[in-house]
């Protein structure tokens, strides 16, 4: 096991932001490791959808 | 607790309410040495149920025990608003306490010293006692916000010291990890000047979330340093940092009560709390990105967002498309709480009336 600090930027489609933010952000972390500890720390509502930059560190 | 039905007439009901200040992201109050605690103790008052996290109780030295406020770790905050565990109120927790193998003899025995006063002076039960098998290597680092973050370069010596006091009957855990020591940096000085972020933040959540998730009971973290030399203009909100050798005695008082975690799967208890029972959480009106927050937006819980706390970051309600109940600071914030909890809405305590 080992800890990961990352940050991504990532747009999400307003109607899966409005079912579900915890389960969007999630899931896109998950696709690199396990977030042990997130936080959006940027965001934006923009015409293409809710843009976001997380930090997260990751257990990989 | 939030047990009813032994209430004296004309008074309502706890409102459980979240309390969330997120760590190392420079917030006005709460961001440095407990001083927030004013806020979690005028919450509790208004609720009569508050959940919050260690970043908001820990005043090193300085701690305040209300059995209103219940201290639940980050991991399992964001367990809880997520419906995932729920919590059973204790009165008295066994606590293990875990230093790192990095810590020096005379440091070490600073911090022994506070267990024993612990027992001696507040009667505290400190269960077993163990030092990593090997030292767990912590390190800091600045995400691009410039929030703090910080990791761990043994995380396995940590969980098996973990599991180890667990299975030696602690109920609760203290870590101790020995932090690099600042010389001075412009970090440290900004920060004690007032106006910086807390450098060590970010990897002390890394440490007690990953203990907690692996281990399923509470726990927290204090930072073992070497002492500081004395700062003739140190801002209040960091001398709690300065009064003693060690951020020790918060962390015991916390866990000594901290409410047992229980996983949502099995079969709810009367005494225990769960998310749907909480009816707010506040939070800094700038920082609404966090799991908890996020959480309870999803469950429609309201959220009240403080303009008064500002820090690094402007993660608000229109960067997010959440609907929030504004409160210009923590005492409007009460004010609302207590308004919820009589069964008022706080529409009707303003003029102009807004139309229904």
């Amino acid at each position: 096991m080992r800890l990961q600090p990352f940050e991504l930027e990532l747009v999400i489609e307003p109607q899966r932001w409005q079912q579900g933010r915890v389960a969007a952000c999630r899931q896109a972390l998950a696709a690199h490791g396990e977030p042990l500890r997130w936080a959006i720390t940027a965001a934006e509502q923009r015409p293409e959808g809710q843009w976001l930059r997380l930090e997260a560190v990751l257990l990989v | 607790m939030v047990a009813a039905g032994s209430r004296a007439a004309g008074v309502s009901e706890p409102l459980p309410t979240l309390l969330v200040i997120p760590t190392g992201i420079g917030c006005e109050q709460g961001g440095f040495a407990g001083d927030a605690l004013p806020v979690a103790r005028l919450l509790a008052a208004a609720s009569d149920c508050l959940i919050t996290h260690p970043n908001v109780m820990n005043g090193a030295a300085l701690y305040w025990s209300d059995p209103r406020i219940h201290y639940v770790e980050g991991w399992s905050l964001d367990a809880f608003a997520k419906g995932s565990l729920r919590l059973r109120p204790q009165r008295r927790q066994r606590i293990g306490v875990l230093f790192d193998a990095g810590i020096e003899p005379e440091l070490l025995l600073r911090h022994r010293q506070v267990l024993a006063a612990a027992r001696a002076t507040l009667g505290l039960d400190i269960g077993p006692e163990l030092v990593s098998d090997e030292p767990l290597g912590v390190r800091l680092s600045q995400a691009s916000s410039g929030s703090s973050w910080g990791q761990l370069e043994q995380p396995g010596a940590l969980l098996r010291a973990g599991s180890r006091l667990k299975q030696a009957g602690a109920t609760a855990i203290a870590v101790v990890a020995r932090f690099p020591d600042d010389n001075g940096s412009d970090a440290l000085q900004a920060y004690r000047n007032g106006s910086g972020v807390d450098a060590l933040a970010g990897a002390e959540a890394v440490i007690s979330h990953l203990l907690v998730r692996e281990l399923q009971i509470p726990c927290a973290h204090a930072p073992a340093l070497a002492p500081l030399a004395p700062m003739a203009e140190l801002d209040s909100r960091a001398a709690a940092e300065e009064l003693g050798h060690t951020f020790l005695p918060c962390v015991l008082v916390g866990l000594s009560r901290a409410p047992d975690l229980r996983p949502a799967s099995e079969p709810w208890h009367p005494q225990e709390l769960a998310i749907d029972q909480v009816g707010a959480v506040v939070a800094p009106a700038g920082a609404l990105g966090g799991e908890t927050v996020l959480a309870c937006a999803d469950r429609g819980i309201p959220i009240v967002a403080v303009r008064s706390n500002s820090s690094l970051l402007q993660v608000d309600a229109a960067a997010l498309d959440l609907a929030v109940v504004p409160a210009a600071d923590y005492s409007a914030a009460a004010g609302l709480v207590l308004a919820w909890r009589e069964g008022l809405d706080p529409r009707a305590l303003m003029r102009p009336l807004s139309a229904c």
